[in-house]
């Protein structure tokens, strides 16, 4: 099972949301992993069409996903069928589901898992330098996490949403602040899948017990 | 729970743009921020969005919401969809 996992990391929401790619979802994927200056358009188009999945983590529009600093990766009518066909996709990134993820779809993407509005969330800005330790961007973002662990565990594109929007629903019924809690119930409300709900790939191998993830050192800051 | 503050909030984003909405949508985060949020112990809450080419920041530390709501009409739409 071959992953292109593309994360920029080039401002607090993308170092955020990649932090927790880095904690909870490297350490169990096989290359090919590109993160900060690597998600571009070059690595990507090389890297994609050998996968199975493809999770992006980056700023959104309705037409287009961009990597490191706002780089295009995927825009509506502008890449090669071959990146996408038969494969499941994940993005976190704003407004993908409302064209992009069609259009991904149309040209042969088994499955497409993205959001239509903003994916908001409130972070600790105060731990940019590790987010995974982020409680506060934590309520948001591990609903994200589950559900890809769900797909890289062999479970449906349909199974890993309802894992995510279950996690949302759990997480917004014990929030005691409203704004985080409306972010929650805002996420949950965006989140889209689109093509084959049972479309899965082939499960990762499973981790042996005692197993225990050791978080990565803090990530440098720009100065 | 939802308090008086956050109820005035919601009502005070459900109005269509304008100046005066969005300086009384400002008025009205500042008091419920007086009120509540600040999970746990010193922490910089920002919120943060995944937007490409928005006319908003893609992050605004929670202190500055107000400013962004009285000034920025595209933030006190987005502001309105995620406060219902």
């Amino acid at each position: 099972m071959a992953v292109t996992l593309a994360m920029a990391d080039f401002d607090l929401p993308t170092r955020s949301a990649s932090g927790f790619l880095l904690r909870y979802i490297v350490p169990r994927v096989e290359p090919i992993q590109l993160l900060g200056v690597l998600v571009r358009r070059l690595p990507f188009r090389l890297s994609a069409p050998q996968s199975d999945i493809i999770i992006g983590c980056g700023h959104g529009d309705v037409d287009a996903f961009t990597g490191q600093n706002e780089a295009v990766i995927l825009e509506v009518g502008k890449y090669d069928p071959k990146e996408v066909e038969g494969k499941v996709i994940k993005l976190l990134s704003c407004q993908t589901g409302v064209e992009l993820g069609p259009d991904l779809v149309r040209n042969g993407c088994a499955a497409f898992m993205g959001y239509t509005d903003d994916y908001i969330w409130v972070m600790d800005s105060d731990l940019a330098s590790t987010p995974w330790a982020d409680e506060m961007a934590a309520t948001s973002l591990m609903p994200v996490i589950g559900s890809i662990n769900a797909l890289l565990d062999g479970k449906t594109a349909r199974e890993a949403l309802d894992i995510e929007l279950e996690g949302y629903s759990r997480n917004a019924k014990v929030e005691k602040d409203e704004l985080v809690k409306a972010c929650l119930e805002f996420n949950r409300s965006n989140a889209i899948l689109i093509g084959d709900g049972g479309a899965s790939i082939r499960a990762r191998p499973s981790l042996a017990l005692p197993f225990k993830l050791i978080p990565p050192p803090p990530l440098l800051m720009p100065v | 729970m939802a308090n008086a503050e956050w109820d005035e909030l919601k009502q005070a984003l459900k109005k269509p743009v304008s100046k005066e909405a969005m300086t009384e949508a400002a008025q009205a985060f500042k008091k419920y921020r007086v009120v509540k949020l600040a999970k746990g112990k010193s922490s910089k809450p920002t919120l943060v969005s995944l937007g490409y080419k928005k006319t908003y920041p893609h992050a605004v530390p929670v202190d500055k919401i107000p400013d962004e709501l009285a000034k920025n009409p595209e933030f006190f739409k987005l502001m309105g969809r995620i406060i219902k």
